[in-house]
C-alpha cells in the first residue's frame, strides 16, 4: 500500500484510505498531553520522539490546537509555529493533525470572522489535517474554517460531536452529517467525536454502521478518550462497523482521560481480522522506549487521582477538562464536594442547560456553573458572562430544547423575555482592523512584528505579548528538557546541565551556591555557564518559602467596600478588558471590567454611579480576591 | 613613629593612593560619604571616617576634611583627582592646619588654575601657545582688537570668558560678522554668570592631538618628565583612551615637547607630580594648553612604560624627600594603553548606568595587564558618582603587541548588570586605523561605525539567567 504522506490533496488521501484492506492509526500525542499531563508535553520532548514516530507511520500526527496553541504561549513558552518548523524537519512526510474549535478557533469564545480566516491560512501553512468542531454542532460556526482550509488545500475533517441521551439518537447525527456535506461537499473525512468516551462500544459500533448506511463512501474518524477504561472497545466497534481511521497515543504516556495505547488498539483489532494499515510496530514500540525516561519530569502535571473514572458516564466530563477539573477542586479546596458536583450537579445542569456537548467551550460553562451552584448554595445565583451568552443563544441554537424559563428568570430577572428578545441569537462579530492591531502590537513590542506573532495576538493579546517578551529575555526555551524546564524543588548545589540552544550550540551549566545578601535582603544565585561565574539577584519579596501573606479580605469586605465605590477583584482572576477610564461617569450597572477565571469571563459591574477617580489595574494582571480593581466617587 | 596619610577622595584613585601608603608602610585614612558605605576603598584602608550623607558635598567639604584629618592625626592628605584637588583654598586649608598637602602649593594651584595668569607666565617664558588676545579693552575698543586678531589668524576662534572654566562661558565664532555680534552677548553672559565681563580670544587648532608631559618636581626645583602621553581618543573632551608614550614619529619632537614641559613647570615653580598639556595641529605645531596639578587618570600608563611609581613618588615629594633619579635614568620602554571602562551605554551616548548591581565581574589578569578598578560583583554602582568603574592598562614591548594584548584581555573582561564601554572598545582596537596609530581628538565623531555592536546578552545567557529563576524559586514561574 502507498504510504498516506503529507502533501496529497484530499482526493488523493480518500483514494488511499479507500483502497486500503485495515484502517488507519492517527496518534493524538496532542489530546494525550491535554487530557492527561495539563498540555504540558514539551516540544522538547516531541523531538525525542519524532523520528521513531516518523517511522511509525501514523495517518497522522496531531500535534497542534486544541488549547495547546494558548497553553505552548503560556506555560511552555514555546513559539506554536517554530514548534511545527522543527518537527516538520523531523518528520517529512508524517501528516501533521489539529483540533480546531470552528468559531472559537483555539480559545474560548467566538472570534471576528477575519481573524478566524488569517489564523487559518497562517496555520495551514504547517497544518495538513484540519479537524474542526463546534460545541453546538452548529454548522455555521464551523464554515468560515471550512472554507479556509479548503481554500487552503489542507484535508477537512468536520466533526460530529458525541454524546448520550434520549435525544442522541442515530437519527439525529445522521442529520448532521448530512448539514455538514452539504456544506463542505463529498471530499471530506468525517469525525465522531466522542470527547467524553461516552457510550458503550455496542453504542458507537451502531452511529457508525448507521452513518455508513447512509453514506458508504465517506471516510469516518473515530476520535475518543479512554476515560472510563474501555475506549478499545468502543474503538474495535468503530472499526469493525467501518471507521477507517481511530485514535490512539504512546503507551509510555498513556494516562486514565486522553486516548488508549496504540499497542493495545492494533492487538485487539488483529484478532478481529484488522490491520492497522502501514503501521511499523517496532517503531511503536521505539517511540515509547525513548519517551519512557522523560515521564516522571511530567509528574506534577498529571491527575492528582489515579484510575479510570466510569462515572465519566454519569458527569460527562470531557477527557482534557478531567485533570484540571480536579486540579481546581484542589486549589479550590472544594474537593469534598467533588462526588455531588460530579454525580449531581453536573448531570442536573447538563440537562437543565440543554443537553448539549459537554466539550470547549460548552464544558467549561457546564463545569463552572455546576461549581458555583453547589459552592455558592443559590443555583443559578452567580452566573458566569459566558453563561448569559450561552442562554440568549450566542453560541448558536440549543440543539434539542430550551433551557427552562425559571432558569431565564433567574439570571436576566422578570425581563428575561424582553432581553432575550433584543440580544438573544448568533452575532455577527464585527471584523477586527487587522493593521490597527499590527500597529498596536507594534507599539507594544517595540519592533515591528512578525506574521506568526500578529497572529497569535490577535487570539490572545496579553498573553502573546508576555510570550514575545519572555523570548527576549530568557530566549529559545524550548531546547531545555522537562528535567530542567519543569524542575520543582530546585537544583542540587554542583548539579550541572547540558543542553543546546537554538542555533545547535551545546553549553553546560554548573549550578553554584546561593547566599543571601543580609543588608539588602536580596538572594544571589551563582551559575557556572560554560565555565564563567555568572551571578543572579532575586529580591527578597519572591524568595521561596519568605513570600510574605497578604491580607484577605472576606466576600462580605469585598462587597460592602464595592457599595462604596471600592470596587475589589471578588476571586482571583486575569484582568481581560478594562471599560472605562479615570475620569469618566458612570452609572449603576455598567460594566467597569472583565475578569476572566478558569476561561471564563465575568464582568464585574459598578454598583454606585459616580465618576471613575483611579484605576488600579492594568490589562492582563492576574489579580487576587480584594486586589483594588478601580476606585470611584460617588456623586 | 609611622606617617599617617588621609585620602580625600573615593573610586579608584582612592585605592590606588592607598596601596601606594600601604606600601610604604604608612597608616591610610579613608573618608566616605554614605552612599559609598559599601566601596571598597573604605575595606582596604586602615582607618575610615564617616564624613556626611553627601552625596558629592561631603567630599568637596573642606572643614569636614581638615576636621577628619585632625581627628585622626594625620600627618599629610592626598586629593588625587577631581572633588577638591585643583582647589587652592584646600591646600591652603592643609597648610594653614599643619598638614602636608600632596601636591603643589596653594600658589601654584592658584596662578595654574587662572587661564590668564597661566599663560602669562608662560608668556613671559617663550613656551608656545594657540594665537590669542589679552583680555579684550572694554567697549568698542576690545571689539576692534577681536576683529584684528581674526584678520590674522583667521576663523573659526574661541570666545572665552576670563573667569569661566570648565567648558562654561566659552563660545566657538566661525567668522567675522558672528564675532561682531557676539563679543556684546559673550560680556553681558559673563558678567552675569561671573560677575566679570572680560573676555579673550583664542584661534582653534582643527582636528588636534592631544599630547601631555608628566612632571616630577621635588622642592629644591630639579624637575624631570616621563615622557609623553597621547589622550586623543575622548568623548566630548573627557578622555576614554590614553597611550604612552605618544605614536608621533618625529622623537626630535616629541622631545622638544617633554623639554618644554619642564621647563613650563619650572617657569611655574612647580613642586611635586603634574601633567602639562599640549595640542598639536595637523602640521605637528604644537601649543600648551594647560598644567593640571594634580595626579592624573591616566597616570598609570607613564608608570608602565618607565617603571616609576608616580604616586609614591608623590608622597615622598611632599615629605620632604628629593628625587633620587635623574632625566637620564627615565627610559621610555615598550608601549601602554589604558582604557577607562565606565559603566555607561556608549550606543546611547554614553548615558551612565548608575543604580545597577554588577552580576558577573571577571577581570583578565596575565603578563603585561594592570587593573586599577574598584567594583567588585554584587556591588550596586552609586548614582551619584562617576560612572569609572575600572582602568583597564596593558603594557607591551611593541605597538602591536600592546593592541593586541589590550584586546585578549577586552575579550576576557566579563562585567554584567550594567551596560559598559567593554564592547565599543572591542570595536575599537579592532579598528585599522586606532592599530596604524592615527587618530585625534575627533576621531570618535569621524567613526560612527565604532558604536555598532549587538549587545552581548547571548542565547546562553539568557536561557542561564531563567534556569538561576527556576531554581531560586523552586518551580518555574512561566510554567505553573
Amino acid at each position: 500500500m502507498e504510504r498516506i504522506v503529507q502533501g496529497m490533496n484530499i482526493t488523493e488521501v480518500i483514494k488511499s484510505i479507500r483502497k486500503a484492506e485495515g484502517y488507519f492509526i492517527c496518534n493524538t500525542a496532542r489530546d494525550l498531553s491535554q487530557s492527561d499531563f495539563k498540555n504540558r508535553i514539551l516540544l522538547h520532548t516531541d523531538l525525542l520522539a519524532a523520528k521513531a514516530r516518523e517511522k511509525a507511520n501514523y495517518f497522522a500526527l496531531e500535534i497542534t490546537g486544541g488549547a495547546s496553541v494558548h497553553v505552548d504561549i503560556l506555560r511552555k513558552q514555546v513559539d506554536p509555529f517554530l514548534k511545527l518548523e522543527l518537527l516538520r524537519e523531523q518528520m517529512p512526510n508524517t501528516m501533521f493533525q489539529t483540533l480546531c474549535r470552528g468559531v472559537n478557533l483555539f480559545g474560548y469564545r467566538p472570534y471576528p470572522q477575519n481573524v478566524i480566516r488569517k489564523t487559518v491560512k497562517e496555520f495551514a501553512k504547517y497544518v495538513d489535517v484540519w479537524r474542526v468542531f463546534d460545541f453546538m454542532n452548529h454548522i455555521p460556526n464551523m464554515q468560515a474554517v471550512f472554507e479556509e482550509v479548503q481554500t487552503a488545500g489542507k484535508i477537512l475533517e468536520p466533526c460530529i460531536c458525541f454524546s448520550t441521551g434520549p435525544e442522541h439518537t442515530d437519527d439525529f447525527y445522521v442529520k448532521k452529517v448530512q448539514e455538514i456535506l452539504d456544506v463542505t461537499g463529498e471530499e471530506i473525512l468525517l469525525c465522531i467525536k466522542n470527547h467524553g468516551g461516552l457510550g458503550t462500544p455496542k453504542r458507537i459500533g451502531d452511529l457508525v454502521s448507521a452513518i455508513k448506511q447512509k453514506y458508504p463512501e465517506l471516510v469516518i474518524h473515530y476520535h475518543g478518550h479512554n476515560t472510563d477504561g474501555n475506549d478499545v472497545g468502543r474503538i474495535t466497534a468503530a472499526v469493525i462497523n467501518g471507521a477507517e481511521i481511530v485514535d490512539a497515543a504512546d503507551h509510555a504516556f498513556t494516562g486514565f482521560y486522553g486516548p488508549p495505547p496504540i499497542l493495545t488498539v492494533i492487538d485487539t483489532l488483529k484478532d478481529y481480522g484488522k490491520e492497522a494499515e502501514g503501521i511499523d510496530v517496532a517503531a511503536v514500540i521505539e517511540t515509547s522506549e525513548v519517551l519512557r525516561n522523560e515521564r516522571e519530569h511530567y509528574e506534577y502535571f498529571e491527575s492528582q487521582f489515579k484510575g479510570f473514572s466510569p462515572t465519566v458516564q454519569i458527569h460527562k466530563l470531557p477527557g482534557g477538562a478531567m485533570g484540571s477539573s480536579f486540579e481546581q477542586a484542589v486549589k479550590g479546596e472544594f474537593l469534598d464536594k467533588m462526588p455531588d458536583i460530579l454525580h449531581d450537579e453536573l448531570p442536573k445542569v447538563q440537562i437543565e442547560l440543554g443537553n448539549y456537548w459537554s466539550v470547549t467551550p460548552g464544558s467549561q460553562i457546564i463545569w463552572t456553573t455546576a461549581v458555583s451552584n453547589v459552592l455558592g448554595g443559590d443555583r443559578y445565583g452567580n452566573p458566569s458572562g459566558d453563561l448569559k451568552n450561552l442562554l440568549l443563544g450566542k453560541y448558536g441554537p440549543f440543539p434539542f430544547y430550551q433551557p427552562a424559563e425559571w432558569i431565564y428568570e433567574k439570571i436576566f430577572g422578570e425581563n428575561w423575555r424582553e432581553i432575550l428578545e433584543q440580544e438573544g441569537g448568533v452575532e455577527d462579530i464585527e471584523d477586527m482592523d487587522i493593521e490597527q492591531e499590527r500597529a498596536n502590537l507594534t507599539k507594544r513590542l517595540g519592533h515591528e512584528p512578525t506574521e506568526h506573532q500578529l497572529v497569535l495576538y490577535l487570539q490572545h493579546p496579553n498573553d502573546a505579548v508576555d510570550f514575545f517578551k519572555f523570548e527576549e529575555k530568557f530566549g529559545k526555551v524550548y531546547v531545555l528538557p522537562p528535567s530542567i524546564l519543569l524542575k520543582r524543588g530546585g537544583f542540587a548545589l554542583g548539579d550541572t546541565l547540558e543542553f543546546k540552544d537554538h542555533e545547535g550550540k551545546q553549553h553546560i551549566l554548573e549550578i553554584g551556591p546561593e547566599q543571601k545578601n543580609e543588608e539588602s535582603g536580596d538572594w544571589n544565585v551563582y551559575l557556572n555557564v560554560d565555565h564563567h561565574q555568572r551571578m543572579y539577584t532575586f529580591q527578597e519579596e519572591i524568595a521561596a518559602g519568605g513570600t510574605a501573606k497578604a491580607i484577605e479580605l472576606s466576600k462580605e469586605e469585598i462587597e460592602e467596600l464595592a457599595s462604596v465605590g471600592d470596587v475589589r477583584a471578588p476571586f482571583s482572576a486575569n484582568v481581560s478588558d478594562i471599560k472605562v477610564e479615570e475620569g469618566q461617569d458612570v452609572a449603576v450597572g455598567d460594566t467597569l471590567v472583565i475578569l476572566e477565571a478558569m476561561k471564563m469571563q465575568t464582568p464585574v459591574n459598578s454598583e454606585v454611579a459616580g465618576k471613575i477617580e483611579k484605576i488600579s489595574t492594568d490589562l492582563g494582571q492576574a489579580l487576587k480576591p480584594g486586589d483594588k480593581i478601580v476606585k470611584i466617587v460617588t456623586d | 613613629m609611622t606617617k599617617k596619610i588621609l585620602v580625600a577622595n573615593r573610586g579608584e584613585i582612592a585605592l590606588r593612593i592607598i596601596r601606594a601608603i600601604q606600601e610604604l608602610n604608612y597608616t591610610s585614612v579613608a573618608v566616605y560619604e554614605t552612599p559609598d558605605k559599601d566601596a571598597r576603598h573604605i575595606r582596604i584602608a586602615d582607618e575610615a571616617i564617616w564624613l556626611g550623607d553627601g552625596p558629592r558635598c561631603d567630599y568637596l567639604n573642606i572643614e569636614k576634611i581638615i576636621a577628619a584629618a585632625k581627628k585622626s592625626g594625620v600627618d599629610a592628605i592626598h586629593p588625587g583627582y577631581g572633588f577638591l584637588a585643583e582647589n587652592p583654598d584646600f591646600a591652603k586649608a592643609c597648610e594653614d592646619n599643619g598638614i602636608i598637602f600632596i601636591g603643589p602649593s596653594s600658589d601654584v594651584i592658584t596662578n595654574l588654575g587662572n587661564k590668564v595668569i597661566a599663560r602669562q607666565i608662560m608668556a613671559d617664558a617663550s613656551i608656545p601657545m594657540v594665537p590669542g588676545t589679552q583680555n579684550l579693552t572694554s567697549g568698542d575698543a576690545g571689539l576692534q582688537e577681536a576683529i584684528e586678531f581674526g584678520k590674522k589668524y583667521g576663523y573659526p576662534v574661541m570666545l572665552k570668558a576670563t573667569s569661566g572654566g570648565g567648558g562654561r562661558g566659552i563660545r566657538r565664532i566661525e567668522d567675522e560678522a558672528s564675532l561682531v555680534g557676539e563679543i556684546p552677548i559673550a560680556r553681558a553672559e559673563a558678567k552675569a554668570a561671573f560677575n566679570d565681563e572680560r573676555v579673550y580670544l583664542e584661534k582653534v587648532v582643527l582636528d588636534p592631538k592631544h599630547v601631555e608631559v608628566q612632571i616630577l618636581a621635588d622642592k629644591e626645583g630639579k624637575t624631570i618628565h616621563l615622557g609623553t602621553r597621547d589622550c586623543s581618543i575622548q568623548r566630548r573632551n573627557q578622555k576614554l583612551v590614553e597611550i604612552a608614550p605618544s605614536l608621533i614619529e618625529d622623537k626630535d619632537l616629541l622631545d622638544k615637547i617633554c623639554d618644554t614641559a619642564v621647563q613650563a613647570a619650572k617657569a611655574s615653580n612647580y613642586f611635586n607630580a603634574g601633567t602639562v598639556e599640549f595640542l598639536l595641529d595637523k602640521d605637528l605645531n604644537y601649543y600648551f594648553m594647560e598644567i593640571n596639578t594634580r595626579v592624573q587618570v591616566e597616570h598609570t600608563v607613564s608608570e608602565m612604560v618607565t617603571g616609576i611609581d608616580i604616586v609614591r613618588t608623590q608622597i615622598k615629594l611632599a615629605f620632604g624627600k628629593n628625587l633620587s633619579f635623574s632625566q637620564e635614568d627615565v627610559q621610555i620602554r615598550g608601549h601602554a594603553i589604558e582604557m577607562r571602562i565606565n559603566a555607561e551605554d556608549p550606543q546611547n551616548n554614553f548615558m551612565p548606568e548608575g543604580g545597577k548591581t554588577i552580576t558577573t565581574y571577571q577581570s583578565p589578569g596575565g603578563y603585561g595587564v594592570r587593573l586599577d578598578g574598584f567594583a567588585y560583583q554584587g556591588y550596586t554602582i552609586p548614582e551619584v558618582y562617576d560612572s569609572l568603574l575600572v582602568k583597564l592598562t596593558v603594557h607591551g614591548y611593541t605597538w602591536n603587541e600592546t593592541v593586541d594584548r589590550l584586546k585578549r584581555c577586552l575579550t576576557n573582561f566579563v562585567i554584567t548588570g550594567p551596560k559598559t564601554t567593554i564592547p565599543f572598545y572591542l570595536n575599537l582596537v579592532q579598528d585599522d586605523e586606532f592599530r596604524k596609530g592615527d587618530f585625534n581628538t575627533s576621531f570618535l565623531d569621524t567613526h560612527a561605525y565604532l558604536f555598532e555592536y549587538a549587545e552581548q546578552k547571548s542565547e546562553v545567557n539568557k536561557i542561564a539567567s531563567l534556569i538561576a529563576e527556576i531554581h531560586h524559586k523552586q518551580e518555574n514561574p512561566y510554567a505553573i
